[in-house]
């Protein structure tokens, strides 16, 4: 929330800043496996939003006494690299926001990672911000969604996350820096397309219950598209090599 | 016909039971990337760990000792456990064994039998679900290799290979082709003609 007495105006004609209309997403590209250590990672171009997100094992849960007989756990780092913003993200090491959405994206996974499958181990899910325009948190969590996938570790479903918004009365999806700072509610939904199940629900501002309503169908409107783009990258490096043989 | 499934993608709208799937009101699902083939209905996954299995083979190094058992890292999760008294050989930390799958706990840890040490050569590891590609249909694939570079080669299904002798580096390169190309047709001609032309 920025300050409310110098608002820029966010909408006009039903246009937002940079043409979109209120249900639009910024543009989405995500390249499969640029990390070669890594058991399975995706790097996402989301609007101005460049991340790698990257995911190594299962492998022996350490310190031990975390392990847990039953399941695997899973680690989860975000983190801002200094240079991604504007803002003050100078210092390395995490923070309290980092912490945060770090404990968030856990907890998505949690929900759609066939744990019970691993005992005693953990994986490791790291999402780094390399530059960053709002809804970093969502792209990140669908950036890793499709590395978990590339990584061979089952999973009921591919999750996806998006956010949405709201600009004066407006109901909008997918907001950027500006229209972050200066919007009236900003809320990052993370859900699991199958049964559209709602993984994470963060709000900052208010809705009321029609409005919210509208958000999450918006939401799971767009997660159509976005699940195509996940879909599209996780098969990329299979049928690419399919077709050279094909001719 | 052979197709490229995502996790979460519908593969019958009946109930099929085969691994890495999920059943949910009445639909299967699968849980991971794979190939599904509908009329056969079999899901191979294209990416994946090595699950243990009774009298699954495996090559692994010595990791520890212990009083009355070797610790045996196996590429994966868990440690292989081998108790000293079944063991010929004597061995020492680093040492390279083959051995078999005796039995499993719940919590996956893997106790051997049958360990033989593997003496020079070298070792590489491959992902564990491409090992069934490796070996081939009744091992015709890994046999083409062997025949055709002189090396002798052992493949363990947690996804370590171990190589001797002979023209090693064509093997290796052929190896880790078929790891790449697994899930292609056509596969046992191409290595076919990449190892008689490279020989």
């Amino acid at each position: 929330m920025g300050s409310t007495q110098d608002k820029p105006q966010l909408m006009i004609n039903g246009k937002r800043l940079d043409g979109r209309g209120p249900a639009d997403l910024r543009s989405i590209k995500i390249e499969p496996n640029v990390v070669k250590n890594a058991a399975g990672s995706a790097y996402i171009e989301w609007g101005k939003n460049k991340i790698i997100a990257a995911v190594h094992g299962p492998k022996e849960a350490l310190p031990k006494h975390f392990a847990d007989p039953e399941r695997a756990i899973i680690k989860c780092r975000y983190m801002m690299a200094p240079f991604s913003s504007l803002e003050e993200h100078g210092r390395t090491g995490p923070n309290r926001r980092s912490i945060e959405i770090s404990k968030v994206t856990k907890e998505v996974f949690e929900n759609v990672v066939m744990l019970e499958l691993f005992p005693n181990t953990e994986i490791d899910i790291f999402v780094e911000v390399l530059q960053g325009d709002g809804g970093t948190r969502a792209a990140g969590i669908t950036a890793a969604a499709v590395a978990m996938a590339l990584s061979g570790i089952p999973m009921t479903d591919i999750p996806y996350a998006v956010s949405a918004g709201k600009i004066g009365d407006t109901v909008v999806l997918d907001m950027d820096k500006l229209e972050d700072n200066y919007s009236d509610a900003d809320m990052p939904v993370a859900v699991k397309p199958l049964d559209n199940e709602i993984l994470l629900l963060q709000m900052d501002g208010s809705f009321t219950k029609e409005q919210l309503k509208q958000a999450i169908s918006m939401i799971t409107d767009a997660g159509k598209a976005i699940r195509e783009v996940q879909e599209k990258a996780i098969r990329k490096p299979y049928e690419q090599i399919i077709e050279k043989y094909q001719k | 016909m052979q197709t490229i499934v995502v996790p979460g993608e519908k593969l019958s709208d009946s109930i099929i039971r085969i691994q890495n799937s999920t059943v949910i009101n009445g639909k299967t699902y699968s849980t991971i990337v794979g190939l599904f083939s509908s009329d056969k209905n079999t899901l191979i996954p294209l990416e994946g760990l090595w699950h243990p299995a009774y009298g699954d083979t495996v090559i692994g190094i010595i990791e520890e000792y212990r009083l009355n058992s070797y610790v045996v890292n196996l590429n994966s999760p868990y440690k292989g456990i081998l108790i000293t008294k079944y063991v010929q050989d004597q061995l020492k930390k680093g040492d390279l064994i083959e051995a078999s799958v005796k039995e499993l706990d719940k919590t996956k840890t893997v106790v051997l039998m049958r360990s033989r040490r593997l003496t020079g050569g070298k070792i590489i590891s491959i992902t564990p679900s491409k090992v069934p590609r490796v070996l081939g249909k009744g091992n015709n694939m890994i046999n083409e290799i062997e025949q055709s570079t002189k090396s002798s080669i052992l493949i363990g299904h947690n996804g370590v290979i171990w190589l001797k002798g002979g023209d090693m580096k064509l093997a290796t390169d052929a190896i880790f082709r078929i790891q790449e190309e697994a899930h292609t047709s056509g596969l046992t001609d191409r290595i076919k003609g990449m190892l008689t032309s490279g020989s």
